[in-house]
């Protein structure tokens, strides 16, 4: 091992160097950030062209009456994340490895199957976001839509997605604060909207059920459950961050569900409280932003729609092919060629290419396109939930972090309400009376 | 061919044709060069047992019949180094040796020799796939249909490396002996899409020099850090130690600082030293991109006591490129290559004929500037010096490009999360 040393070293006394622990210099860079930031990027994420669109939705609907399924789905949303970071925590596997080594070809396979399928509505759902944000700056949706699959396809070749992520959410954020400063402007009735958090309301037509479903659709979403996991062991966090994790996974459950609670209350106090109870188009959906923005409220809603899209679209495909390539085996990453990974380059073509195709269907309704891919992202979303809370429990993947019988409990409960949910919702479409 | 996935599941049944459960996994016990069947874990009337492979007489995918009747039936005698196929080996992730890759087991091929049932290769195939769905027939009737050719993938079990690492069962020891062979950067690569477990579980059988290699070719800070956070402290120091020290510290500044601590107390006291005066430097800097692995000499030697010096110091190749010249006080005064010295009159004094105008850098100075001075005097190494023109380290030229130029194949690992 006898490394050589310079002849005249040891003869040279020296002063042993304490200064890099006591200084504080080359501090571990960053270290709070690499933890703190999975939850945060999902939620943002979570916001998405459906999110903002079906948040508008059942503000103008419902009024305040729904704000307790946003309550609801903050506190789930809390919960499945949790669950999610632990599972990458413990493992260091991505969602579909995982799921290939605890369920085998077939389990994977069908999980994935319905994963894909939730998300390919949701990749719809973005662009029809860029479709209908470009709309309001009167430019045609096939042209939308291919400046759309251009960005994708840019962002991939260029890739380090990382860094522009952040402008992204920084335009969210802006727009998140814009709805809770026109929330504030449009004079909301601030009793009932926490009178509705804690105490639901409604009767039980299918209408309502579907704004239920929706909102929990796009809140806790399978790609979501998904990208928190591959993100926590990409990034190679270890079971001792579950602390930071939490927290990270906590505050973005919180944020997340504020601004959701924010866009429906601004929907409500504007559209709803003036009798505009459907939303038709995204010029319908920016009057929410107009007490604060007044004729600039379309072209900020525009802005906003349309980064939450490209933010969307720049996480949602990606997640698909990456847990799909993984759980089969076949090579992936950016950093492969078409020809080293051809499976996951195609499946990512035909993510961008049927969306893109699909929002060209001449009279498309996208505000509809838009919610109801979130309804069908929370029909789906049980079966992804039942996957997860096996492995959840499975102390021979998890070993110290094995969900305890609280979080297990809590993790099954939202499951099962989320099962008898789609069920209702099912029934109630088949059997309108 | 035979597969694991036509066992799984199969009846079992006893010479009485009575029904004894199903297959649940095959137990294969590690021989070379082919592991070979032991034992069957079979699952009848709720509850689950092994019974030992000689008790069987024939088997085809539907079906398993024994030469015993149910009440005959032992337990397979366990040995250490076995290994449930299913369980441990089917859907892991295994390294194929020849690709250099790590791929994951769709499906495993068995062959019966001689009486004994072998396990001989490894399915990473999409036939093996649509095997275990069930749809493998309709898949070669559909290629037949279009003239179209359905390869197996199948890697001979000697080409393959398993990688598994079960945290409750017995902890099986694979010894990696096919991987420890491979070069370095190969294993990073392959360690790199490995699950933590799996990459200690690697480390732990390489050697401490192969393992300091290999962690220098992973190149990414936390994952360094994570794999030395799962070894012991005895085992990550000594890796510690047959690193390069500016390596060391690079990935001591990424760890938290009780476990950095801890590990330099472990660390022979040299090189903890060496270290520790890295990491007092900026990473930015020469200081903190240079390494302390380079040979100087005494400016009073002869040309013959110098190469007699280097006899004794057996420098790595990466610090003989140059030879300094100090004087008392470690300053600076000229540099040698070894050509110089051995061309030298073996009694004349190297400040004779070194080369006096040493280009350095200050250990200020940043990684941009660094390069530029190597780059323009074609330097392999520059000297780092401090303000009493001391020399402190140096600088080689793969270190200050891999900080200058985007890392080795283009751009480093582009990351999707």
């Amino acid at each position: 091992m006898g490394q050589p040393k310079p002849p005249t070293r040891p003869q040279i006394p020296r002063l042993r160097s304490p200064t890099w622990r006591t200084l504080g210099i080359r501090l571990p860079r960053l270290a709070l950030f690499a933890v703190v930031g999975p939850g945060l990027i999902s939620g943002f994420a979570d916001n998405d062209a459906g999110g903002i669109t079906t948040y508008s939705v059942v503000g103008a609907q419902f009024g305040y009456d729904l704000m307790w399924v946003v309550l609801a789905s903050m506190i789930a949303l809390g919960i499945t994340q949790e669950v999610g970071a632990r599972l990458g925590l413990a493992t260091g596997q991505g969602f579909g490895g995982l799921l290939r080594e605890r369920f085998g070809v077939r389990g994977a396979g069908f999980a994935i199957f319905t994963m894909l399928l939730a998300n390919l509505g949701d990749t719809v759902a973005e662009f029809a976001g860029i479709g209908a944000s470009l709309a309001l700056f009167g430019v045609p949706v096939p042209l939308s839509a291919g400046v759309a699959a251009l960005l994708v396809i840019v962002f991939l070749w260029r890739a380090n997605f990382g860094r522009v992520q952040y402008v992204f959410i920084a335009v969210g954020v802006g727009t998140s604060i814009a709805y809770a400063v026109s929330a504030t402007f449009a004079h909301p009735d601030w009793g009932q909207a926490l009178t509705r958090a804690v105490i639901p309301r409604g009767t039980l037509t299918a209408a309502y059920l579907l704004a239920v479903l929706g909102t929990v659709g796009t809140t806790i979403t399978p790609w979501g459950q998904a990208f928190i996991q591959s993100y926590v062991a990409d990034k190679n966090l270890r079971p001792k961050d579950l602390p930071w994790s939490r927290l990270d996974v906590g505050l973005a459950a919180f944020l997340t569900n504020v601004v959701a609670a924010f866009i429906v209350v601004a929907c409500a106090a504007t559209l709803w409280a003036h009798g505009q109870t459907s939303i038709n188009s995204a010029a319908d959906a920016a009057k929410a932003l107009g007490p604060l923005a007044g004729h600039f409220a379309q072209t900020l809603f525009a802005i906003g729609l349309f980064t939450a899209s490209v933010l969307g679209l720049g996480t949602v495909p990606l997640t698909s092919t990456y847990v799909a390539t993984e759980a089969f085996g076949w090579e992936r990453g950016l950093d492969r060629g078409w020809r080293q990974a051809p499976v996951f380059y195609a499946l990512l073509s035909f993510f961008v290419g049927f969306s893109a195709l699909f929002v060209l269907i001449p009279g498309l309704p996208l505000i509809a396109v838009m919610y109801l891919s979130q309804v069908f992202d929370g029909l789906l979303l049980p079966i992804i939930l039942v996957f997860v809370m096996l492995m959840a429990r499975d102390r021979r993947l998890l070993g110290n972090l094995t969900s305890g019988p609280i979080l297990q409990t809590l993790g099954w409960t939202v499951t099962g309400l989320i099962s008898l949910l789609s069920v209702a919702l099912v029934i109630s479409e088949i059997a309108p009376h | 061919m035979i597969f694991l996935s036509a066992f799984i599941n199969a009846e079992v049944v006893d010479v009485r044709q009575h029904r004894v459960g199903r297959v649940r996994d095959l137990v294969v016990v590690m021989t070379e060069p082919f592991p070979h069947v032991t034992g069957v874990i079979l699952k009848g009337n709720r509850r689950v047992r092994s019974i030992d492979w000689s008790v069987v007489r024939s088997w085809d995918d539907k079906e398993l019949s024994l030469k015993v009747d149910e009440a005959g039936l032992q337990p397979h005698a366990r040995v250490d180094n076995e290994l449930w196929l299913s369980r441990q080996i089917l859907d892991k992730q295994i390294v194929d040796m020849d690709g250099r890759r790590v791929v994951r087991v769709n499906d495993l091929q068995l062959s019966q020799v001689e009486g004994s049932l072998l396990l001989v290769g490894v399915d990473v195939g999409s036939r093996g796939l649509a095997r275990r769905v069930g749809v493998e027939g309709l898949g070669r009737w559909l290629t037949a249909m279009l003239h179209l050719d359905w390869p197996q993938k199948l890697i001979s079990w000697e080409a393959v490396d398993p990688v598994t690492s079960d945290v409750s069962s017995v902890k099986l020891r694979i010894a990696h002996t096919k991987l420890a062979k491979m070069h370095p950067a190969d294993i990073a690569d392959i360690v790199n899409e490995l699950s933590p477990d799996d990459r200690s579980a690697v480390f732990a059988a390489l050697s401490d020099e192969k393992a300091a290699d290999t962690l220098e070719e992973i190149d990414e800070p936390h994952m360094q850090a994570s794999i030395l956070e799962r070894l012991d402290v005895d085992r990550a120091s000594d890796i510690l130690e047959a690193m390069a020290p500016d390596e060391v510290a690079d990935l001591l500044a990424d760890m938290p600082r009780e476990r950095a601590q801890q590990l330099l107390q472990k660390m022979e006291e040299d090189e903890a030293e060496d270290v520790e005066e890295l990491l007092a430097y900026r990473e930015d800097t020469a200081g903190g991109l240079m390494t302390t692995e380079y040979v100087a000499v005494l400016h009073t030697l002869t040309a013959a006591e110098a190469i007699e010096r280097l006899r004794e110091l057996e420098p790595d190749a990466e610090s003989v490129y140059y030879v300094y010249v100090i004087d008392e006080e470690e300053h600076l005064l000229g540099v040698l290559s070894l050509r110089d010295l051995i061309v030298a009159k073996p009694e004349t004094k190297i400040r004779d004929f070194m080369i006096k105008n040493v280009i350095s850098v200050g250990v200020d100075a940043g990684p941009r500037e660094v390069a530029e001075i190597t780059a323009k005097y074609n330097l392999l190494a520059v000297p780092v010096v401090d303000q009493h023109n001391r020399i402190q380290g140096i600088v080689t030229v793969d270190d200050v490009m891999e900080r200058v130029m985007p890392a080795r194949g283009g751009g480093r690992r582009r990351r999707i999360f």
